[in-house]
């Protein structure tokens, strides 16, 4: 029974490196799509095509096809989860809708949020990565050793070797959570900083292209840009 | 700084969360209205120095690096107010400072931007993990990072500690004439006259013991201490003489 999450995460991993080609059939879409449907419902990381398709021993086309019928099917005002692409991957989320129902029902009060520091050196990273502490510091002009070490604890970045200068600093960049959390499937995703204004609404509207059907009544992200943009420095990030 | 009070053109000052110096800076620009590149400095650095000044009545802790960057301020204040030296080219001493703020503000509007997506993507639940039986056999690695083997490095260490206490160090112990001469002075001071077996059998070492009848022979040698006995085998005192000598002479004229 539960074979296959445990096959599919196995393979997963290797294949990439994996040379050895897997035999590989056309597998009409009926059979493929609800198999494809339980490996994502089952798998709590985003699952890339090739990998699926390895698994399932067909070809990338057929996953394709079968993921984008998926992800149709899935994307209806009738249904409460549906298929995004993030990371390079595929897996199911909720739609934002029913945020505050399932916080309601899981007996959540507030998600784990970053600060406005956090958010500052994540966004340096992302965009100079690799990148050392005291390059990070040089920018933010204060000590950033403390925020740094929640990223590193959250996943949101990683080590990415040493500087060879004096004192061979620690470079930082980015993880795979980093572009799941911020729903990127590679880095070149990232608004560019110098037309971030004319990006940013196409950057949230992009994030929303998964879910078409109906706006989500309770989130404003562009009014709380131009909230920001007037001058008013967004006081609401002041965990940590 | 001088105890000025701020000029009543100052903006009424509450105190968001600022993420850094350079934070705050850009707030006190976008509160003015003018430009990064042509930042009033005497009017910016007077407004910012009033913050901190704010912050630690406020009891925050104004971190060094705000602290550095208000000298910056007034050092660029000043240089501005000097006149060039013939012959220096002809640069404006804010313009490290607007290159540096310019730099910080694009990275600043790309953390509204993370924060934007954040918040919209934060309503979306993705299946939580779970632990999903594996085969025993199963060699599937985990990725490990460097810090995680430095933490399980640590522990290691750690308990070998906790089982390895170090080995008891053996000091030798070293006393001084100068320090006895010291002891002995200020206890006749209180005592006017005592028994020198309680002075000298107080003494825990033998090494301390030698040391410490040194310090009586010196003393009398000075005219300091006399040493007497009522009768023939009977107890030696001391007792301090007339003559004036401190322990704190004792201080000055021995090196330790």
């Amino acid at each position: 029974m539960s074979d296959n999450p445990a096959e599919m995460t196995e393979t997963a991993a290797p294949s990439e490196t994996r040379e050895e080609p897997v035999p590989r059939r056309d597998v009409p879409i009926e059979t493929l799509l609800p198999a494809l449907e339980a490996v994502l419902f089952s798998s709590p990381r985003p699952v890339k095509e090739k990998d699926l398709a390895d698994l399932l021993e067909t070809t990338v086309e057929s996953v394709a096809r079968a993921i984008a019928a998926l992800a149709e099917s899935a994307d209806r005002p009738e249904r409460g989860v549906r298929l995004e692409k993030v990371a390079g991957g595929w897996r199911f989320v909720t739609r934002p809708e029913f945020d505050s129902l399932l916080r309601k029902f899981h007996e959540v009060t507030e998600r784990s949020r970053l600060s406005l520091a956090a958010l500052e050196t994540l966004a340096i990273i992302a965009y100079r990565q690799p990148i050392t502490l005291p390059e990070i510091q040089e920018i933010r002009g204060v000590n950033s050793a403390s925020v740094l070490k929640t990223l590193f604890e959250r996943k949101l970045i990683t080590t990415a070797g040493k500087k060879p200068v004096v004192g061979t600093p620690f470079l930082y960049r980015t993880t795979q959570d980093f572009l799941v959390r911020f729903g990127l499937n590679e880095l070149d995703e990232l608004p560019r900083p110098e037309d971030l204004d004319a990006d940013l609404a196409a950057t949230v509207d992009a994030r929303e292209i998964a879910a078409p059907t109906s706006e989500p009544p309770s989130i404003h992200v562009g009014s709380s840009i131009d909230a920001d943009d007037d001058g008013e420095d967004g006081d609401d990030d002041e965990e940590d | 700084m001088p105890d000025e009070t701020p000029s009543g053109a100052l903006p009424p000052i509450d105190i968001p969360a600022f993420s850094g110096p350079l934070d705050l800076l850009l707030h006190l620009i976008r509160i003015q209205e003018v430009e990064i590149t042509d930042i009033p400095i005497a009017q910016i650095t007077e407004q910012y120095t009033a913050y901190l000044d704010a912050m630690r009545e406020l009891d925050l802790d104004v971190a060094s690096d705000y602290i550095a960057l208000a000298a910056e301020l007034i050092y660029i204040k000043s240089r501005m107010l000097l006149p060039r030296a013939p012959g220096e080219p002809e640069e404006d001493p804010r313009a490290e400072l607007a290159r540096r703020l310019l730099e910080y503000e694009k990275f600043k509007r790309s953390a509204e931007t993370l924060h934007a997506i954040d918040t919209l993507r934060g309503g979306l639940w993705p299946r939580p993990p779970t632990e999903v039986p594996r085969a025993e056999d199963s060699d599937e690695t985990l990725e490990v990072s460097m810090f995680d083997l430095i933490e399980t490095f640590r522990r290691v260490t750690d308990q070998y500690r906790l089982a390895h206490p170090p080995a008891l160090a053996i000091h030798q112990l070293r006393f001084s004439v100068r320090d006895k001469m010291i002891e002995l002075l200020e206890r006749l001071d209180e005592a006017r006259t005592m028994p020198l077996l309680d002075f000298l059998g107080r003494m825990q070492y033998r090494a301390e013991a030698v040391t410490a009848f040194l310090a009586c022979l010196e003393l009398i040698r000075l005219g300091v201490v006399r040493a007497f006995q009522a009768r023939p085998f009977a107890e030696i005192h001391a007792s301090r003489t007339e003559l004036p000598f401190s322990a704190d002479a004792i201080r000055d004229t021995y090196r330790e």
